[in-house]
Formats: structure tokens, C-alpha cells, sequence
């Protein structure tokens, strides 16, 4: 059993996610009494081989959850593929792991990218590092759920607008639950996104004041970045917050969500293919403590 | 083993003989039971409803009764002249019989297509029958194989998803696109027209509590109000009920439309928002069109709804081909099943003159070596039961192989020839 569980690799549960993922994109081409089996089937077998991968890693000790961006972002994807198999068991006619399923993917696939040499730890790191990751995990899970759900909500809008009927097995919630999910995901991912980067913020100063190496520069790519993010989620939330009671605030609540996804989307990307010291262990860091360019490491928002 | 089938539906009766023709549950309960009598030992089915009438009859021992003879049971039972029903009903026999029910029960020769009434009344078509003790075997496991493939190609296939009534498409694909719930939304009925209370009953059954009905007239709106299980309200207050309202059902008699772009932009004012859906099914349309482009609004003509029925229609045409394919296969399925069955006493009398003629040999072989205990008694018998279910199982395998395309006539007799099997 110990030895199984050793050899599982990303590819079998990206493998199994990708078939659940061709299940799914099949009901737009044909009907199949049994695709549904088949399409939690394999999402399910996916969902146990990443469960036993990340308890491995933690239980072999080559790392805990949230304890290196590359097991950062399996986290993320574990997170959306559980919601996505527990959402498509309670509403077997929604196809929402077309939606989600592939940034479960593209999640994994970030992990490839990211490094998987762990965060070094402080005392400072053991406690506001902790904050600062999982707060950071929640914000990024909290967009990719009201982004989904903003995007559905204007093609489920834009069918009601062409008074068509519904395309068969491509069934939508309602407009009253995806305006619901995308204006609560949306708040939620801001306060997270805050939180997570005051105790980012919090972590580097107490780092800085110790004189500790992992410290990271005020203006490394990733501190200026995730300002960003956090300032556009806050101002995101306000506007859906402004517009709340408007007849089209439903719909700018939809763009502002899956813009926001879009931005957090191009945050991931520009860490993963930039340079920056956060997370990066001094020892692969330039002598001079500039950013080390070539390695493609850091992961985690 | 025969099956028989004589009916007629809306496509060969007319109306009017189809009304005479027609059996109430109870006159079906006196028909089955002059049936018994009249045909004793054999099994039968009365399917009434308001678009067929049709009779299935089964012998598993004896021949189910000619169809002439049904066809005039048919028209005593009604009191019809027999002549007045040959020319209009449809007489089928074995798989024809078979693949014609598994076609009723799958909404296949419905009058709209896939419509799935049609299944709860060949339940109950059969619930009578076997209330009056005319089912058996046959029919008891036709019937079962006929739910089996209506279940099957209600999953399998498209044919009764899509709604195909103006209503149920107004609120299974319209206004359930737009809310999730409406238990906690306010209906607003507007005037009286006759789809106001079919797609109420639609509402009502998605949740709907708080209904207000509006008319011109106010004993009307009260009457209705009363009809409906709803609350009256007072036409003049019609810019406060649309405000209130989230879901407008509106089916006036008016020549002009009765809330324009300026009364709703009143509306608008106090509605802070919130979405609204509005099915107009007047002809002419109570809601100008142009409200339709304001954000927030769902509006939704009979034209609009009409098309988005013909596209569902369309919709079921197009899973007609695989529809009928899960009937076919489940015919031939069952007529296979049929056929081998007609097999078992030969079967049976071939195992018994194997077993029998082994455990002679048995004995004998025992009797030679009283030496042997239990267990090697045991293998030994063991050995001899593998060996002879060995020797039979090709025969065995040929005779259900054969009985796939029909009785096995041939095969039945060859073996009862190379074996000396009495009939």
C-alpha cells in the first residue's frame, strides 16, 4: 500500500481530471445515460490520488500543505476539484466542472512550473508565514469560484436575452444564484486578499527587523504585484457593493468577477515566468540579494 | 406462446367513435372480466386514455383469442357494432405486439411526442388488469420490459426533456433561469386570460405562495383570486403591484398595451433593482416591447415562447432515431427471452434424462467400490455433474443463440430426435 501511495505522481490525477474534463465538454455533443458516472468516476479518482499525494509529501516529510508554492498550488487545485465533484453530485445537469475543472488543471500545471523547495521558516514564519498562505490560498479559491460563476452568469443571461431554451446538458443555475455566489466569492476574495497581504506585509517587516535573510525587498515584483491584486480586489467589491441595487448591478457584479479572476490569473503567470526573492531560499539567491533571474520558481500569490 | 394486440389511437379513430370506444376505469374493470370469462386461461391488458383505446391479449398455454374475436369483444363491450371498428383498428401480433407497447410507454405514438402521462396510464392500465385477475406471466413481463424501455429512453435520450407547452417552457426555461427560487417571490397575475391559470398552476407547483391578480374589473380579479387560491388586488395600484412584483403573468384582453415605456419607468424608480420577469401571453401584448431592453427585465411574448417550443419539438424529432432504436433493441431483447422460454421443457427433460441416467451410473459405480468415503463419494459426483454440464451446455448455448431471431423450432426438434425426447 505504502509503496502505491509512493508512486503517485501529478499525472495521475491530472490525467484523471483531464478525462472528467472530456466527459463533461461531451455534453455539448452527445447524450450518454452513463457520461455522469463516468465524469465523477474519474474526478473522483483524481481527487483520492491528489489527497494521497499531498498526505504523502506531508506524512513522508518531503513537505507540508502550504509549505512551498509547488504544494501551494495543489492545495488551491484540491480545494476547487473537491468543490467541483461536491457541486456536480448535487446538481448532476449543471456542467460546472467544464468550468472548473480547468483551472484545476491549469492550477496543477502551475505547480509543475513552481518550486518545491519549502519556505525557510522563522518564528515569524511559523505563525504570520502560515496566515499569509492560507489566507492567500482562500482569497485565490474564493475568486476562481465567483469568476466561474460570473462567466456563467452572462452566458446563462445572454441565452434568457436570445429567448432561447436551454442547450441540452448544458443546464445553467439561476441567475439569482450565480449573481448570489459571484457578489459573495467577490467579497469574501477581497477580505482575504487583505488579510493575507497586511500578514505578508507583517511577516517581511518582522523578518526585516530580525535582520533574516529570507526577508523579502519592498519592491520585489511579488509584494508590488499583489498590491495590486489586493487594490483592485477592494475596489472590485466596492463597486459590486455601489451597484448592489441597480438593475445591471448583477451584471457588472458578473464582469468584475471574472475580470478579477483574469487579474489574478496574470498575477500567477507573471510570478511564475518572473523574477522575485519571495519564497526563494537564500541560498539560490544572488550573492548581492537581487532577484535570482533564470529559475522560473516562485509560485504562490 | 402468443401475444395479440387490437386498438386504434387519435392518428386512425375518429373523434367521435374514439369518445364511444372510450372505457372509464370501471367500465375496463367489467370488460376484463367478461374477458376472463369469455377467454379463460388467457392473460389481458385495457389501455383507455383519451387519445387510444387498445386491447393486449396473451396465451401462454393456449393461443391468445384471434384478433377478429377481440375486435368484437371490444365493440360488444362498448356496445358498438363491430363492423363500424374493423376498418379503424390497428390488429398486431407477437413482436409486432411487443414493439407497439414499448412504443406507447416511451411517449413514442404520443400525441406530443415524449409527453410522459402516457406512462403512468399504462401503470395504471395495468394495475386494473391485474385488480381483475387477467394478467400472467406474458403480459406481466411484457409490461415490466415496457417500463424498462420507457425509463431508458426517457435517460438515454432527449425525447421528454424539452417542454413543449407555452407555460411550462415560460417557467421550467424562462423564468427558472432567472430565479432560483419562488417561495419567496411575488407573482402578479394580470388580467384573466386562459394561460394565466395553467402557467399559475406551473408556478405553484415550482413553489409559488404570494399571488396577487389584477383586473380591470374588480369582482373579476376577485372571483379569480378565489378560483386561483390568490390575493385581489386594485388595478388602479398597478405601478405599486408591478414595483412589489418580481414575476408578471399577463393575459389582458387590451388593444393597446397596458404598461408603457413611461409606467414602468415609474416602476423602475421604486423597484431598487431588482430583477423582473415578465411572461406577456396577451394577444395583443400588454408590455411594450422596448421594457424589454431595460436592464433588469426578463420580458418574454407568446411569440418568444412559441418559438422556444418549436425548437424543443424540433429537439424531440431529432432523438426520434435513437428513441426507436432503444425500442427495437428491447423488442428483440424480449422476444428472445420469449422464445427461450418456449425452450425450457425440452431443456428440462434433457437435464432430468442426463441426471437421471448418471446417478444410475453412480450407483452402480459405488456399489463396486464400498471402500470409497464421503469425500471421494463427493468429487466423484461432483465430477460426473461438471462433465454432463459440459456436454450439455453447447446444445444449450445453440438453442438461446437460435432463439434471438425466433422460435427454435428446428433445434427443439433435433434434439428431441438425438435424445428421445417426449413432447
Amino acid at each position: 500500500m505504502v509503496d502505491f501511495v509512493s508512486r503517485i505522481s501529478i499525472v495521475c490525477f491530472a490525467a484523471s481530471y483531464a478525462v472528467a474534463l472530456a466527459c463533461e465538454a461531451s455534453r455539448l455533443v452527445f447524450r450518454s445515460g452513463v457520461r455522469g458516472a463516468v465524469m465523477i468516476g474519474f474526478a473522483a479518482a483524481g481527487l483520492v490520488a491528489h489527497t494521497l499525494f499531498l498526505v504523502w509529501r506531508a506524512v513522508d516529510g518531503q513537505a507540508a500543505p502550504l509549505s512551498s508554492p509547488f504544494d501551494w498550488y495543489l492545495l488551491a487545485a484540491w480545494l476547487l476539484a473537491a468543490i467541483s465533484i461536491w457541486y456536480t453530485l448535487a446538481n448532476p445537469r449543471t456542467p460546472v466542472g467544464l468550468f472548473m475543472l480547468p483551472i484545476v488543471l491549469a492550477l496543477v500545471g502551475a505547480a509543475t512550473l513552481a518550486s518545491r523547495e519549502p519556505f525557510l521558516q522563522s518564528p515569524a514564519t511559523m505563525v504570520w508565514g502560515r496566515i499569509h498562505g492560507s489566507f492567500n490560498l482562500a482569497m485565490s479559491v474564493s475568486i476562481a469560484i465567483g469568476g466561474i460563476a460570473g462567466l456563467m452568469w452572462l452566458i446563462q443571461a445572454g441565452r434568457l436575452a436570445r429567448k432561447q431554451p436551454p442547450t441540452q446538458g448544458f443546464r445553467m443555475p439561476s441567475l439569482e444564484r450565480l449573481a448570489h455566489v459571484a457578489d459573495r466569492a467577490l467579497t469574501i476574495g477581497a477580505w482575504m486578499a487583505a488579510i493575507g497581504f497586511v500578514s505578508g506585509i507583517v511577516l517581511n517587516a518582522v523578518n526585516h527587523q530580525r535582520r533574516i535573510v529570507e526577508s523579502v525587498p519592498w519592491n520585489d515584483p511579488v509584494v508590488l504585484r499583489m498590491a495590486a491584486v489586493v487594490v483592485w480586489l477592494i475596489a472590485a467589491d466596492a463597486v459590486a457593493r455601489a451597484v448592489r441595487r441597480r438593475p445591471d448591478g448583477p451584471r457588472v457584479t458578473a464582469w468584475l468577477s471574472l475580470v478579477s479572476l483574469a487579474v489574478l490569473a496574470g498575477s500567477i503567470t507573471w510570478g511564475l515566468l518572473g523574477a522575485t526573492q519571495h519564497g526563494v531560499p537564500p541560498a539560490q539567491r544572488a550573492v548581492d540579494g537581487t532577484p535570482s533571474v533564470p529559475a522560473p520558481r516562485e509560485a504562490a500569490p | 406462446m402468443t401475444l395479440a394486440l387490437v386498438g386504434g389511437t387519435h392518428r386512425t379513430v375518429p373523434l367521435d367513435l374514439r369518445e364511444r370506444l372510450a372505457f372509464s376505469a370501471d367500465q375496463a374493470a367489467e370488460a376484463l372480466a367478461r374477458f376472463r370469462d369469455r377467454f379463460p386461461g388467457r392473460e389481458g391488458v385495457l389501455l383507455s386514455t383519451c387519445n387510444r383505446v387498445e386491447f393486449y391479449a396473451a396465451g401462454e398455454t393456449a393461443a391468445a383469442p384471434p384478433v377478429e374475436q377481440l375486435v368484437s369483444f371490444l365493440a360488444e363491450c362498448r356496445g358498438l357494432d363491430p363492423r363500424v371498428l374493423e376498418p379503424v383498428l390497428a390488429r398486431e401480433q407477437d413482436d409486432a405486439v411487443v414493439r407497439h407497447l414499448f412504443g406507447v410507454a416511451s411517449g413514442l405514438d404520443s400525441m406530443v411526442l415524449g409527453e410522459p402521462q402516457i406512462l403512468s396510464q399504462v401503470k395504471q392500465a395495468w394495475a386494473i388488469a391485474q385488480e381483475c385477475r387477467t394478467t400472467g406471466p406474458l403480459t406481466g413481463e411484457m409490461f415490466q420490459a415496457a417500463l424498462r424501455t420507457a425509463k431508458r429512453v426517457a435517460t438515454e435520450t432527449a425525447l421528454g426533456r424539452e417542454r413543449t407547452s407555452i407555460p411550462s417552457v415560460a417557467v421550467a426555461d424562462f423564468a427558472s433561469g432567472v430565479f432560483e427560487r419562488f417561495d419567496d417571490k411575488r407573482i402578479l397575475l394580470l388580467g384573466a386570460g386562459k394561460m394565466a391559470a395553467e402557467t399559475l398552476r406551473y408556478l405553484r407547483d415550482a413553489g409559488a405562495r404570494d399571488v396577487v391578480v389584477l383586473n380591470r374589473t374588480a369582482t373579476r380579479a376577485v372571483e379569480l383570486a378565489a378560483r386561483l387560491g390568490a390575493r385581489p388586488g386594485r388595478f388602479d395600484e398597478l405601478v405599486a403591484e408591478l414595483a412589489a412584483a418580481d414575476l408578471v403573468v399577463s393575459t389582458t384582453g387590451a388593444m393597446e398595451p397596458v404598461v408603457t415605456p413611461e409606467l414602468f419607468a415609474e416602476v423602475e424608480l421604486i423597484r431598487e433593482g431588482r430583477p423582473l420577469v415578465v411572461l406577456d401571453l396577451a394577444v395583443p401584448r400588454d408590455f411594450d416591447p422596448r421594457i424589454g431592453g431595460r436592464p433588469g427585465v426578463w420580458l418574454y411574448s407568446v411569440d418568444d415562447l412559441a418559438a422556444a417550443c418549436n425548437a424543443n419539438r424540433r429537439s424531440r424529432q431529432r432523438e426520434m432515431p435513437a428513441a426507436v432504436a432503444i425500442v427495437e433493441e428491447e423488442t428483440r431483447r424480449f422476444m428472445g427471452d420469449l422464445h427461450h422460454r418456449s425452450t425450457a421443457p425440452v431443456i428440462e427433460q434433457l437435464k432430468a434424462g442426463w441426471s437421471e441416467t448418471g446417478e444410475a451410473e453412480l450407483e452402480r459405480l459405488f456399489r463396486r467400490l464400498p471402500t470409497l468415503d464421503e469425500a471421494a463419494r463427493g468429487e466423484i459426483r461432483q465430477a460426473f455433474e461438471r462433465y454432463a454440464a459440459k456436454l450439455l451446455h453447447p446444445p444449450l448455448a445453440s438453442l438461446r443463440s437460435e432463439s434471438r431471431s425466433g422460435p427454435p423450432h428446428g433445434l427443439l426438434d433435433a434434439l428431441r430426435r438425438l435424445f428421445d425426447l417426449k413432447d
